[in-house]
Order: C-alpha cells, then structure tokens, then sequence
C-alpha cells in the first residue's frame, strides 16, 4: 500500500509537470492537437467519400461506421496519452545506453517508462472520439444505458491495454535488437484497419489482425456488441479483457527478460 | 565490507560482421558469434569510507564493471556483494544504496528546471521532507546549487551541470557512490571544487567512493587506493604510495650551471662506483641545465647532487618525482608486451 502511494505521489509530479507544459507553451500543444485533430477530419470525409460511391459496407449504414471509427479512437487515445514513451525504448534508449538510468533507480522500469511522458497530442484523438460517440448516440445508432455504460467503460480500458501490449512487446525487442523502432511502427499501423469492420478485408488480414496482434478486438468485435442486438458481450469485450490481461502478461513478460539481457552502451 | 568482486567476468556476444554489401548479405545467413571478453576474472573488495581510484584505458573495462556493481549489467560468472546486496539480482534495492554520476551522460529530466529533478527524486528515493530540507542545506553549501536551481537541466554549463549531477546523486545519502570520469571535460577551478566536494562528502558520511577517471590529478588528490584494469583484467591493486614505489623508480634532477662544459665533465660513474647504466644525462646548451634521470635503488638523490656542487657552481636545483600519468604509462606498456610475449608463444 505504501507503495503504491509512492507511486501515485511520483505520477502526480509528472502529471503536473504536463499540465506546466500545456499552459506554458499553448502554440506547440494548440498545434499538436490541431494535426491530430485534421487527420482525424480526413479519415471522416473519407468515410463520407466512400457512401457517396456505395450505399452499404458489408451490412454497415454510414452512421454505424462512424460509431466504429469514433469508438476505436478512444483506446487508441488513452494508450497515446500514458505511454508514448515506450516508443523511444524501440528508437533510442536501448541504442544509446540512455536506459541505464531507469536501471539505477530504485523504481519499476516499466512504471518509470510510462511515467515520464504525458502525450497531449492525444487529445486530439480523444477529443474525436469522444465528439463521434455523442453524435451517434444522440442520432440513436447506439442506445447505452445501465450495464452496457459500464461494458463500454471495460471494453475502452481493455482496448487501451491491448494497445500498450503490443507497443511494449515490440519495443522490447529492442533489448536484442538494439532498434526495434520500425519493427513497433509496422505492427502499430494495423491498428489502422480495426478502424473499420474486419469483414471487408481478405481472410489472412482478418486473421492476423484479430488473433495474432488481436486490434480487431479494440473497436470493431466491442463496437458491433453496441450495435447489433444478437452480438453476445462475451464473445467480444469478454474476448477483449481477455486478450487485454494475456497480452500484457506477455509482453511484460518479454520486457523483463528484455531487461536482464540489457547491454548498455560504451561511452 | 562494502563491496566484494568475486571472480567476475563479463562477456558480451554479438553476430560476427563482414565488411561491404556482400558481407552484410553474408552475415544474415551466418550463424557466427563473436566473442568479447569485457572484463575476465576480477576480484577486490572496498572497504566503506574507502576512495578508491579505478584505471586502466579506453575499453579496458573500467565502465563495464561500473554497471556490474550498479545492477546495470549482470555479470557472466561470479558475483557481487555491494553492501550485503547482489546488484542484479535485488536491483531496487541495491538502487536505493547507490549514487551514480557518469560524466559524460546526465540522470536529470533534460527539460526541467533543476528543481523539478529534485522534486521527483525526492519521491523516486522516498526522502522524508526533513531529511530533503537538511540534505539540501550541505549539498547548497558543497555544491552552490542555489545560483542555477531553478533552470532548465539543458540551459546549464558543463560544471554546472556536474554539481547538479553529482547532487542529485547524493539527495539520497547513497552508501556508495560511483563516479565515471567525473571531471571530464571540467576546467580547472570546477574540477577542483567537484574534488572538494567528493572528499567532504565522503569525510561527513564515510560514503565509499569508487572512482573511474582519465585525470591522474583525480587519483593523487582523492584517491588513497587504486585499483588498475587492462583489456579486462586486474593488473595493480594497492596503494598509491606503494604503485609509486614500486614502479616509479626513475628520479630526474634538473640542475642550472654557470658552465655547462664543466658540468658535463663530471663523470657519475667513477666518482660514485655505479654502472654507466645508471643514470642518464641529458645537457641543454641554451638554458645550460643538465638534467640527470637515475634509478633511486641505485644512486642517492643528495649524492648526485653533492657531486656537482663540488666539481662546478650550480645555480638552480628542481628534482622531480616520475608522475602517475607516466607511472601508469609504464604499467600499461608491461602489461601489453606481456600480452605480446604470450601470443608469439602460442604462434610458436
């Protein structure tokens, strides 16, 4: 218990150390969050442009689509937030030896990881996300209330793990690779088809997006439990919680073996 | 005892390369490792309130065995002991025990002001405020960290951000400290406050020391112990006045003459009874100085000088000690011919 208060106490320091940034330098996190906020708007309008041509994806209206793609933004979002600093793990702190120093304290190296960087860019994904829900919900695509307000909590959390396992399973191959950035960045980028239903996909993509890096269980199997009636919770945010606890298992599994085999660098 | 080496040997292993395109194509379909041994068979131990020097040359694996006893790196064989803690196996808690300072990398959040490093260290070591309040108070007093405290990490000096450095690394009252080459890149009025401030430290709280450095001024100032690496192995351990002794040996005299051909007509050999071997001279005709080198085993310092006086009029006298730099130099030189030797038998 001790512990964990010293955790939180050291998390706050961080966490208000980004509130510093945000009002100190409005321009850079006003920019950040606009470039976040216009590539969001462009895979929208693309949505849009595709309608124009087609009346209906594989059973799906447009407005369920946007449900979906607003839905996968929030795990998406949150994970940005907490942990982008997994990302320089794979680029540059097993390289350079700069991981030496979260090795001479007297803290978790995952925990110390993570805290060190708030990512307000994600905001932007957040803020979309968030916008898209309330659309649909207020057009009546989805109707939520009682247990599935709480489902729809679980499913974004477990969503947001998931992305987190698979960064840090990734960036942890940097500890034998020395570089294991574009290696994380390809596997993060299929994060990018759960945006839409897996069935539009050929049967390998389908597979390996949701059983070998499982982000089809990020946003699209939670989101279609929200829209259609005879989906089971089990079958996909049970499936998700799952995924969530395995995965992170793993791939802190692979972090902590990642760092007994850790070489630093000569200077 | 405060750290125990046991026969610790560090190997690393890495795919063999090949130069050249083709070679890189060769290699992803080559199975061969390379083998480097980093540091082979060390073993000391460091008594606490020790201040010990530790030496050799670039690669020799001074650093290497630094990360073994910070918990950075785990050693291939044998173990270490740092205040009863083995470092990769209970990191946190060796962590807790330690502060480390390597000269050429900072430990402080680049982007915040110096006080908000603190601030979190403070919660990393789980400092009560009052020992925070008065562990800050002697660090201001040793290290002048109040001039700089509230600026970015990154806006700093170089020495400025040594002292904040080796603060932040002292915040905790570590047991042990190990330095890396802390004066590297220093001038000389900074690397002489960062000295004062290590031996305070380590005269207040009997903190250990253990020190890497190229600067041999380092050793002589801090340094009661040294402790010598070359290409991984221990070739000195001992005092710094017993290393001195031991190799040292060479004495030089420099003396200013009235007439320099006088001078060098004094002939050491028959008027003392030594071999020609002995000693060395060396005549500078435009300051006329002879400067003689000699073994001290062989010849006393007053009696070379004694000679001179009687048989020419001497001027100025300056008698210099072979200085460590050299002393290592030799050391070094040894220990590579013996390595040399050992090769061309295993040829032959």
């Amino acid at each position: 218990m001790k512990e964990i208060k010293r955790y939180a106490r050291l998390y706050k320091v961080f966490v208000a150390q980004f509130f510093k940034y945000i009002v100190q330098s409005k321009v850079d996190f006003l920019l950040g969050l606009m470039g976040f906020f216009l590539t969001q708007a462009a895979g929208i309008a693309f949505l849009y442009l595709v309608f124009e041509q087609i009346p209906a994806l594989a059973d799906w209206t447009l407005p369920q689509l946007i449900f979906i793609y607003g839905f996968a933004q929030i795990p998406r979002g949150i994970d940005h937030l907490f942990t982008d600093n997994i990302w320089l793990v794979a680029w540059n702190y097993i390289v350079n030896g700069q991981f030496d120093r979260y090795m001479l304290r007297p803290m978790n190296l995952f925990f110390q990881v993570i805290c060190e960087k708030l990512q307000p860019d994600a905001l932007g994904e957040l803020l979309v996300g968030t916008i898209l829900l309330i659309v649909s919900l207020s057009n009546g695509v989805v109707t939520i209330g009682g247990t599935k307000v709480l489902l729809l909590v679980v499913s974004m959390i477990a969503g947001a793990v998931i992305y987190t396992s698979v960064k840090l399973l990734f960036a942890s191959f940097a500890f034998w690779m020395k570089i294991s950035g574009p290696v994380l960045y390809t596997a993060y980028q299929l994060a990018d088809f759960a945006k839409y239903p897996t069935e539009i996909y050929a049967k390998g993509i389908r597979f390996i997006i949701t059983w070998v890096i499982p982000f089809a269980f990020v946003a699209y199997l939670p989101a279609s439990y929200f829209l259609k009636p005879q989906v089971s919770p089990w079958s996909t945010i049970g499936v998700e919680c799952i995924l969530a606890v395995v995965g992170f298992g793993i791939a802190y599994g692979v972090f902590y073996f990642g760092t007994k085999a850790y070489e630093s660098a000569g200077n | 005892m405060e750290i125990e080496v046991r026969n610790v040997s560090k190997e690393f292993v890495s795919p063999k390369k090949y130069p050249g395109l083709k070679g890189a194509v060769k290699g992803l379909f080559s199975n061969e490792k390379v083998r480097k041994m980093a540091v082979e068979d060390i073993s000391f131990s460091i008594e606490q309130g020790e201040i010990v020097g530790y030496i050799g040359s670039n690669g020799a694996g001074k650093s290497t065995t630094i990360k073994m006893l910070t918990g950075i790196l785990e050693p291939t064989r044998g173990e270490c002991l740092v205040h009863g803690i083995n470092p990769s196996k209970e990191r946190k808690k060796n962590a807790q025990n330690i502060g480390v300072v390597f000269g050429q990398r900072t430990q402080l959040w680049w982007d915040l002001p110096l006080s908000e490093s603190f601030t979190i260290l403070k919660e990393i070591y789980n400092v009560s405020d009052d020992e925070y309040k008065a562990q800050m108070k002697f660090l201001n007093q040793v290290l002048e960290l109040e001039e700089f405290f509230t600026r970015p990490v990154r806006n700093l000096s170089l020495g400025q951000r040594m002292r904040a450095d080796l603060g932040a690394a002292l915040l905790h009252n570590p047991k042990v400290l190990y330095l890396d080459e802390p004066t590297i890149g220093l001038d000389l009025v900074v690397k002489d406050n960062i000295r004062k401030a290590i031996r305070e430290i380590n005269e207040k709280y009997r903190t250990t020391v253990v020190l890497t450095t190229h600067d041999i001024e380092d050793i002589e100032e801090l340094c009661s112990r040294i402790i010598i690496i070359d290409d991984g192995r221990k070739i000195y351990d001992g005092s710094l006045a017993e290393l001195k002794e031991k190799y040292g040996v060479t004495r030089k005299v420099t003396m200013e003459v009235k007439n320099i051909k006088e001078a060098l007509q004094v002939d050491l050999s028959s008027l003392l009874k030594v071999p020609k071997e002995a000693y060395q001279i060396t005549a500078e005709m435009g300051t006329n100085s002879v400067e003689i080198a000699f073994d001290k085993h062989c010849l006393g310092i007053s009696e070379v000088i004694a000679q001179y006086m009687q048989h020419t009029e001497v001027r100025d006298i300056q008698i210099q000690e072979t200085e460590l730099s050299e002393i290592v130099k030799v050391i070094y030189r040894h220990g590579m011919e013996q390595e040399n030797k050992q090769e061309e038998g295993m040829v032959s």
